[in-house]
């Protein structure tokens, strides 16, 4: 941070609620090399230089998996960027003083533990170590944490008086007489054609809301949060604020929060709506599950956006400019470009069962492809569902290559999806807390 | 930092001070809006930091108050270097700049309670603390109306408030009575003695020198980023007191003439000269230089001559004037 950090003489709550963000920085950073590491191993394994390098890795890193050994690496690296990114959450909470960062600190330990039970995931072990370590040393100041006072200023503003409940009744209504409609039309169109299979209408009403929520939260999830301290800076009330002792996690944190508390508010009173399809059926549960939590890390993805252009630039307006801007180039237009380019790719050698694409090739095709569908909330979304209604497929599920019929494992785009998202958006939290640090020169 | 420190110590072994800059330099690109301030502001004083717009007090206090980093010199508050330990700093200190907002969208105590909670004050102490808060600005009959309804007097009054929230042994308070109503200044002023005798020192800007004279115990004042006096008020008066303003009033023209000659030769006496007659009354004013002694005998020379003397006034030295002296030539 600043040089100022070097001289200051901290308390020792400071200087303990610095240690133990340290530790957790740490785990972040080894779980990022080990991240690496099963990715070249795994590069390695899939061109079959060393024979039974799958079989060997599964044995050391997930023994207890009974799966396909490559399943059991691509596994290993999923658990393995969890943990970053919990880790780097957790770095973020533990300097804003956050409530939640002692449970979750000993839930991330928990999951571990769990995951080398079951899974035999070694790796855990590190984990294991260096959470409960910080887990032992913040534990020794639980006053320490406490409810974030911005949350808290945010959230008493927002949901004071009429207005929050009229944002929230025209949104209902809004969404209601749209279900309703959708409905209507749906309805008259298959009586028209003949057969109306009411899963399908169910679906129609269920993709539809889904839909709506996503758009909403595109809307609302950088507005909220581009203003959030930009707009401290034109109401002049940010000068007050620095002059406190607010530590910037907290002012940060504390304000993504409160976005992501309002948006969560709108989801939760959508859910009844959603369920409406359960009548007509065609809907699981899981499907209403996945798609909450695709919207949720969008929203979490869209507001860390939003916070890091606030802390950024110095007026509301640019701020929500550029959020936008990058938001619709690198989640949206740049996968989706990439994802017909690549489809187009794959098209053109495979439909014309060309015999010369190597398997590699392949591979490195279809994998590309689905890093680019998982980097945008609407493909994900709907190969998520696909995904589900065709293979029954939640997480893994066996790829067979059209080049040589091997297969490779593949994920659903949802869990790619939420780790990307995650990581990116604790980066640009730590990335913003910086920013707002940093004195003016 | 620490040797710094204690060689501050040993520069300056007997002067209580709670705030101390040396050499202070803030640029602007190439302006210059402060140019090598050193000031002084003894522990429990009212300090007035007097000056014109854009002499650079503004500038200043963000520097004091962590806001902005000096180009150049240091500064201390409480012991502490603004550069070096600012969260040290910002804990001595309650701020109230120039211009500020008040949140739109919370309650009196809401907004004291937010700003507790940024102190890190616990939650079972906030309560009552701001109780004891609203009762000391006298605003316990606003707890629950929201800040924007209230008054500017009352907002700056609740801004003063914030500022003690976590008990800071320095306030810095940008030109707190301005854009106020009468009434309304003579509340804050009321407030600030009240705080001093709280045992707070108090630090704050104006531009208006009646704030100044009426409650401060020292003054500085600045111009174009510069201090140009400094010092307690008792030692500012008596630094302009030699030279004093005395009109005798005599019945008629004669008199005068004879008032005239008879003082001049008297040692200290500068000038003498014929005002407008008054009323009828003819007027002399006496440029004297000397002390109250020095006074009291040309008035015995006077009676001794037996000179009708219908008036003998001095003129008091108003803090105006003396600013104006003071800042003679410098600024226009
Ligand atoms: N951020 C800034 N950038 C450029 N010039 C500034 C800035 N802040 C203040 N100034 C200039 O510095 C001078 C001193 O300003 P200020 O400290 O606000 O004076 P005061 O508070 O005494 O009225 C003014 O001429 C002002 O225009
Ligand atoms: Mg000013």
């Amino acid at each position: 941070m600043t040089d100022a950090a070097i001289y200051e003489t901290p308390t020792t709550r400071e200087v303990r609620l610095q240690d133990g963000a340290g530790t957790l920085r740490l785990g972040a950073l080894v779980y990022a090399g080990i991240a690496i590491v099963v990715l070249l191993l795994a590069a390695t394994a899939g061109i079959r230089v060393i024979p039974n390098l799958f079989d060997l890795l599964r044995g050391i890193l997930l023994a207890r998996y009974t799966g396909a050994a490559d399943t059991a690496l691509a596994l290993v690296f999923l658990m393995t960027l969890v943990n970053v990114s919990a880790f780097l959450i957790l770095m973020v909470g533990v300097t804003a003083r956050e409530l939640w960062a002692l449970p979750a600190l000993w839930l991330l330990v928990g999951l571990n533990v769990a995951a080398l039970a079951l899974l035999g995931y070694t790796p855990s072990l590190v984990a294991i170590v260096i959470a409960a370590w910080a887990g032992v040393q913040l534990g020794r100041d639980m006053r320490a944490f406490r409810v974030n006072p911005v949350m808290l200023k945010e959230l008493r503003g927002r949901m004071r008086g009429v207005r929050a409940f009229l944002v929230l009744s025209v949104y209902l209504g809004l969404m209601s007489s749209f279900s309703m409609l959708l409905y209507l039309i749906y309805n008259s169109l298959t009586r028209a054609s003949g057969s109306a299979a009411a899963g399908e209408v169910g679906r129609v009403l269920f993709m539809g809301v889904v839909g709506i929520e996503l758009l909403l939260i595109i809307f609302i999830a950088p507005a909220f949060t581009a203003g959030a301290i930009t707009g401290e800076r034109e109401r002049q009330t940010y000068d007050l604020l620095r002059t406190t002792l607010l530590a910037s996690p907290t002012f940060v944190i504390g304000k993504l929060e409160s976005a992501l508390g309002y948006i969560l508010l709108l989801l939760l009173a959508g859910i009844p709506l959603q369920s409406l399809a359960f009548i007509f059926g065609g809907v699981s549960e899981i499907e209403l599950i996945l798609s909450f939590v695709i919207l949720m890390v969008t929203a979490v993805a869209l507001g860390t956006v939003g916070i890091y252009f606030s802390a950024l630039l110095q007026r509301t307006l640019s701020a929500s400019v550029r959020s936008y801007t990058v938001i619709v180039a690198t989640m949206f237009i740049g996968p989706f470009v990439t994802s017909i380019v690549i489809d187009f790719i794959i098209r053109l050698l495979f439909e014309s069962g060309s015999p010369l694409v190597s398997p590699l090739l392949e591979t490195i095709l279809r994998y590309a492809n689905l890093l680019v569908t998982s980097a945008n909330p609407i493909t994900a979304a709907l190969n998520t569902q696909a995904l589900l209604i065709e293979r029954q497929a939640v997480g893994f599920w066996s790829f067979t290559l059209s080049s040589d019929g091997s297969t490779i494992p593949m994920i659903s785009p949802w869990v790619l999806y939420t780790i990307i998202y995650l990581v990116v958006s604790a980066l640009l939290v730590v990335l913003a807390v910086r920013r707002t640090h940093q004195t003016e020169f | 930092m620490y040797s710094e420190q204690t060689a501050r110590v040993e520069l300056q072994p007997m002067v209580d001070l709670i705030i101390e800059t040396r050499d202070l330099v803030k640029k602007f690109g190439k302006f210059t809006a402060v140019d090598g301030l050193s000031l002084e502001v003894p522990v429990g004083s009212i300090y007035g930091f007097v000056g014109p717009n854009g002499a650079g007090k503004t500038t200043t206090m963000r520097m004091l108050t962590t806001l902005t980093r000096p180009t150049s010199g240091e500064a201390w508050v409480a012991g502490h270097s603004v550069t070096d330990e600012p969260r040290a700093v910002r804990r001595s200190i309650g701020y109230m700049p120039d211009e500020f907002g008040v949140y739109d969208d919370m309650r009196v105590w809401e907004y004291l309670d937010f700003f507790a909670a940024c102190y890190d004050i616990p939650e079972n102490e906030r309560k009552r603390l701001i109780v004891d808060l609203l009762e000391l600005v006298d605003l316990s009959h606003r707890r629950d109306d929201m800040v924007d309804k209230l008054s500017r007097g009352m907002k700056q009054r609740l801004s003063l408030a914030r500022t003690l929230a976590h008990d800071p042994a320095v306030l810095i308070l940008d030109e707190p009575a301005s854009g106020l109503d009468p009434r309304a200044r003579v509340e804050i002023r009321e407030l600030l003695v009240e705080l001093a005798r709280m045992g707070k020192t108090i630090f704050f800007s104006t531009h208006i020198l009646a704030d100044v004279s009426e409650i401060c115990t020292h003054i500085g004042i600045i111009e174009e980023g510069q201090i140009i006096a400094q010092g307690s008020m008792d030692a500012m008066r008596s630094q302009m007191q030699p030279h004093r303003e005395i009109t005798v009033t005599v019945r008629d023209a004669d008199a005068a003439e004879v008032v005239r000659s008879l003082v001049t030769p008297i040692e200290g006496v500068v000038s003498t000269a014929d005002l407008e007659p008054k009323g009828g009354r003819h007027r002399v004013r006496i440029d004297y230089i000397g002390d109250d002694d020095g006074v009291a005998s040309i008035n015995r020379a006077l009676t001794a001559a037996n000179i009708a003397v219908l008036g003998f006034v001095e003129e008091t030295r108003d803090l105006e004037a003396m600013f104006m002296r003071v800042t003679k030539g410098i600024v226009s």
